[in-house]
């Protein structure tokens, strides 16, 4: 996909690979527009790469957006039927606490209030396939969660699904390029296009060959996300919006099988969950104003995250914190309301009154409901291109890997490899994974082990590298997690960059370069939380690639 | 490898020493190079012949770098190199002798290190010794080792006086289970009989005309022993070589049972488990349930790795709870107090610079005696060794190894009551 000349005309080009470019993309090649995808880092590389990884209902809106709770719950079950292999069931605890030792009528009056909006979401459960609530006596509680503080009351429960959303989007660029959409990753758009005001296409840059063209299409969808406003500007228009930092911290392993709902030091929920192979403490919510390019983790933000969770589970200070990582929320411009009060809603803007007819900015929206925010505006793309509306089927057709997913264990005992390997494999690729499994039929050096944390093959390198828009090597810590985790890439970076460099023929000195910036970005992310254990960890990884690999 | 200088050192000094440590120390997993100082006043084009040597290199990292234990011990570096000879001399069974100038020795990264000392199975891999072309190999049943990324190294410093490199990749474990094998398993099945004969066979049928030496990945024996680099030269009828290790390291290994295997021969007594009630000289200490009492005492105990310095919330020496007071960069400054700060604002965002929190550890004087934050010596009968003193970067700045032996040799001989 990548490198093909995007010289020439298309009926849309999308710009942004987050989920609602990739989204938007498919939709369109699916209705039968000819589609041009630029994304001027790699997919999912923005917010939708730093989401909370839920589709969840968005229980918190229940108040004052009923209709995007119902949306996002009706879009969960849609991309639970799309691509089942990529969600799994994160059953919370929401645990009834008091300030002293005894409940008052207030704290008593606040969980009953918190079951009845709880039962209340049940009504939305079987929109998205999610179990009802539970009431759980202080017993029951412990018996599922034994790491909470003593003295809580009880709890209810609360289903929602996660998923990998970077995997999600990328699904979606895939399936849009099978439906024959050009997709281009590191390319940035550099500017509008306009004729008799109107739009005519976008100029646009390649940020690894530096090549430079110009696309023709009547309609451009810009979904930028956090650089929406930015890029408004430098083109003439005005994309308001109420950008919010968010962060979240990982820990190194599953810290139980429960989420659990706490409430921050300022008031405000956030919670401790269970995530793949990793548990994730979520989230800030601050308004950013500054270059989205440039986002770092702050000291007082780690500590909010993790007293927020301690006043719950007090040994997640003794835990071991691998990573922080954060996006910038595209929320909708809202004048004097508090960050979390902003609508989690979308708006699409047209932004022809600016003279630029043609051209549709998408603003807001959650994860959970990028599908339905997609058919909006492919919808609203169609009326603009004058075509007749032909009926939507993202919801019905699966995105790659998503039909007939394989059994793990099955698997593993057809192609030898053991089953933890093909239950990672499976996850991540569905069906697809039978596809993976046959590069290592054909060479058993394939089944080389290259993370033991995520379960990671040479086969899987390979076949990600050929097969998923793969440009540089930190493309593959949003396809499979390379790198990330806890070792940071101390086994696997340079095993798995030999084999990426054989599939893309690659020079020893771009080896070389792309381990370098694989290993930059980690840094990155592990500079504001160094401590304990993570820390030695950091000494190890900066002798080897520094000191040995002189990176 | 700061502690085991030390040990030996003031064993060799007629002290009586008791080794305590609560695990195997961070020099199993070296890489096999005995880094000391690299010049830093040479261009990346300077020639490997202009180089200044190992001793001069490390006079000039004094002048230049602020904080780090060669300037505080800039005084007492022209005993740098008899350190050296002493340390690689007691083991001598997997170390090669240094020679007063670096190595250059391929890394499986691509990459040319600089090396004061070396495992002996990589001495003859030396780029600037190197006179003819030079064979990397890799296996052609494992995917561990790349041997064109590997000679992309050389090749990168040809200019230099590295020679000409051929990749060439043997035809080696194609069979079962050796395609996913670890880098121990690798290297046992190469000390089974036959099997480095068959390497050299191949290694023969792809050299080139006047091929000089060969590199292999460093899995050549988990035993010295077994000769695993020998029983392929002789095969192949040229010098082999390994190329250093990245982790898990075989030759770090080597290491490990090399120092455990000589601080016993030298009757340094070693005792295991966590180290209680540390508070210093002439009183009982607990070490893994036996009491012990020492007139002097050498803190080697690491940096984080080794556990020497731990960061819980805030920076602090584990053992005897010494304030962290040294590190590098705009943190050398002695009179700014660093080790409660942020993680964020002790580190800098391009992980390519120096990095204050990774640099920090103990404040020493010459005597390398730890001090207080207003300078003051804790005990004269206290030393500090190796990574736990602060100011550099042992895993990465090139001088880590060179720390350990120094100061380790220093203290040591301090400790036993003799003068340097």
């Amino acid at each position: 996909m990548a490198g093909e000349a995007s010289q020439g005309t298309f009926d849309v080009v999308v710009l942004g690979g987050g989920v609602n470019g990739a989204g938007v993309a498919r939709d369109c090649a699916m209705r039968g527009l000819s589609v041009l995808l630029l994304e001027k880092q790699d997919l999912a590389s923005g917010a939708s790469g730093a989401s909370s990884g839920m589709i969840h209902g968005g229980i918190r809106y229940m108040t004052s957006d009923r209709r995007v709770t119902e949306l996002a719950s009706r879009d969960a079950g849609y991309i639970r039927r799309i691509a089942p292999h990529l969600t799994f069931r994160i059953p919370f605890l929401i645990p009834f606490a008091t300030h002293g030792e005894e409940a008052t009528l207030l704290d008593r009056l606040t969980w009953y209030a918190t079951e009845v909006y709880v039962g209340t979401y049940d009504l939305f459960q079987p929109l998205k396939g999610g179990k009802p609530s539970a009431r759980l006596t202080a017993e029951e509680l412990y018996a599922v969660e034994p790491s909470l503080r003593p003295g809580l009351h009880g709890a209810v429960t609360l289903d929602e699904w996660g998923i990998d959303g970077q995997r999600l989007c990328l699904l979606n660029a895939l399936s849009a390029a099978a439906h024959g959409a050009q997709v281009r990753t590191w390319t940035e758009a550099t500017g509008l296009v306009r004729e008799a005001g109107r739009v005519a296409g976008v100029r646009w840059r390649d940020a690894l060959t530096g090549e430079h063209g110009e696309a023709r299409a009547s309609v451009v969808v810009n979904a930028t996300g956090g650089w929406s406003p930015r890029w408004g500007k430098s083109n003439g228009v005005l994309v308001p919006m109420r950008p919010g930092k968010g962060v979240h911290l990982s820990l190194d392993r599953r810290h139980g099988n429960y989420g659990i709902i706490c409430t921050a030091v300022d008031g405000r929920q956030m919670f401790l969950m269970p995530h793949e192979m990793e548990s994730i403490i979520g989230t800030t919510d601050d308004d950013y104003y500054d270059d989205p390019d440039d986002l770092d983790a702050t000291a007082e933000e780690v500590e909010y995250l993790v007293e927020g969770v301690a006043s719950l589970v007090p040994s997640v200070r003794q835990s071991r914190i691998t990573r922080a990582w954060w996006g910038v929320r595209t929320t909708i411009y809202e004048y004097g309301v508090e960050e979390d009060d902003l609508s989690r809603d979308h708006r699409i803007l047209d932004h022809a009154a600016e003279g630029s007819a043609g051209l549709l900015s998408i603003v807001g929206g959650k994860l959970a409901s990028y599908r339905a925010q997609s058919e909006e505006v492919t919808d609203r793309a169609l009326a603009l291109l004058g075509r007749a509306a032909l009926p939507c089927r993202t919801h019905e057709e699966p995105l790659p890997g998503g039909d007939d997913v394989p059994v793990a264990s099955e698997l593993a005992e057809q192609h030898g490899v053991p089953e933890a390997i093909a239950a990672r494999l499976v996850y991540r690729h569905g069906s697809l994974a039978r596809e993976v499994l046959r590069v290592a039929d054909d060479d058993p050096r394939m089944k080389l082990v290259v993370c033991r944390d995520e379960g990671i093959i040479a086969a899987e390198v390979a076949w990600i590298a050929r097969h998923e828009n793969v440009r540089r090597l930190q493309d593959l810590r949003r396809r499979c997690r390379l790198a990330v985790g806890g070792c940071g890439g101390l086994d696997c970076a340079r095993p798995a960059a030999q084999v990426v460099a054989r599939e893309l023929g690659w020079s020893a000195d771009q080896l070389r370069a792309e381990l370098s910036d694989l290993l930059e970005v980690g840094w990155r992310e592990r500079r504001p939380v160094l401590d304990g254990w993570q820390l030695a960890e950091e000494e190890l990884l900066r002798a080897v690639h520094r000191g040995l690999g002189g990176l | 490898m700061a502690g085991a200088t030390a040990a030996l050192a003031a064993r060799e000094a007629g002290g009586r020493v008791v080794l305590a440590r609560k695990a195997p120390g961070s020099s199993g997993l070296s890489g096999g190079a005995i880094s000391v100082a690299e010049d830093p006043a040479s261009m990346p084009d300077t020639p490997f012949a202009a180089r200044s040597g190992v001793v001069e290199s490390a006079r000039r990292i004094a002048v230049t770098r602020p904080g780090h234990p060669y300037r505080v011990l800039h005084g007492r570096l022209d005993r740098l190199w008899t350190a050296l000879e002493f340390a690689t001399g007691q083991l001598s069974s997997v170390l090669a002798p240094p020679s007063g100038r670096n190595r250059w020795l391929l890394t499986p990264f691509g990459h040319a290190h600089a090396a004061a000392a070396c495992a002996r199975s990589m001495a003859a891999g030396d780029l600037a010794e190197v006179r003819g072309p030079l064979v990397v190999c890799g296996f052609e049943g494992h995917l561990g080792w790349d041997p064109w990324l590997v000679a992309s190294g050389a090749e990168r410093v040809r200019s230099l006086g590295a020679p000409e490199t051929l990749a060439v990749r043997l035809d080696l474990f194609r069979w079962e289970d050796a395609a996913l094998a670890r880098p121990f398993d690798l290297a046992r099945m190469l000390e089974a009989p036959g099997v480095a004969e068959e390497a050299g066979r191949l290694l023969r049928k792809a050299l080139p005309r006047g091929a000089a030496a060969a590199v292999f990945p460093p899995v050549l024996g988990l035993d010295p022993g077994a000769r695993v680099p020998e029983r392929i030269a002789a095969e192949a009828g040229i010098p082999v070589a390994e190329m250093l290790s990245d982790l898990p390291s075989v030759p770090g290994l080597r290491l490990h049972r090399a120092i455990e295997a000589r601080l016993a021969a030298a009757g340094v007594e070693v005792l295991q488990g966590e180290v209680r009630d540390a508070s210093g000289p002439d009183v009982p200490a607990a070490v893994g349930g036996r009491e012990v009492v020492a007139r002097s005492w050498v803190l080697a105990s690491g940096r984080f790795v080794g556990g020497g310095i731990e960061r819980h919330g805030a920076l602090m020496e584990g053992v005897m709870g010494l304030p962290v007071l040294a590190s590098e960069g705009p943190f050398a400054d002695p009179s700014v107090r660093f080790a409660g700060r942020s993680s964020a604002s002790i580190t800098l965002r391009d992980s390519r610079s120096p990095q204050p929190l990774l640099a920090a550890g103990l404040r020493v004087d010459e005597e390398l005696h730890p001090l207080d934050a207003e300078g003051r010596t804790l005990h004269e009968r206290v030393f500090a060794a190796g990574a736990v003193v602060g100011g550099h970067d042992p895993a990465s700045d090139g001088t880590g190894m060179g720390v350990a032996i120094f100061t380790g040799w220093l203290a040591g001989r301090a400790a036993a009551g003799r003068a340097p």
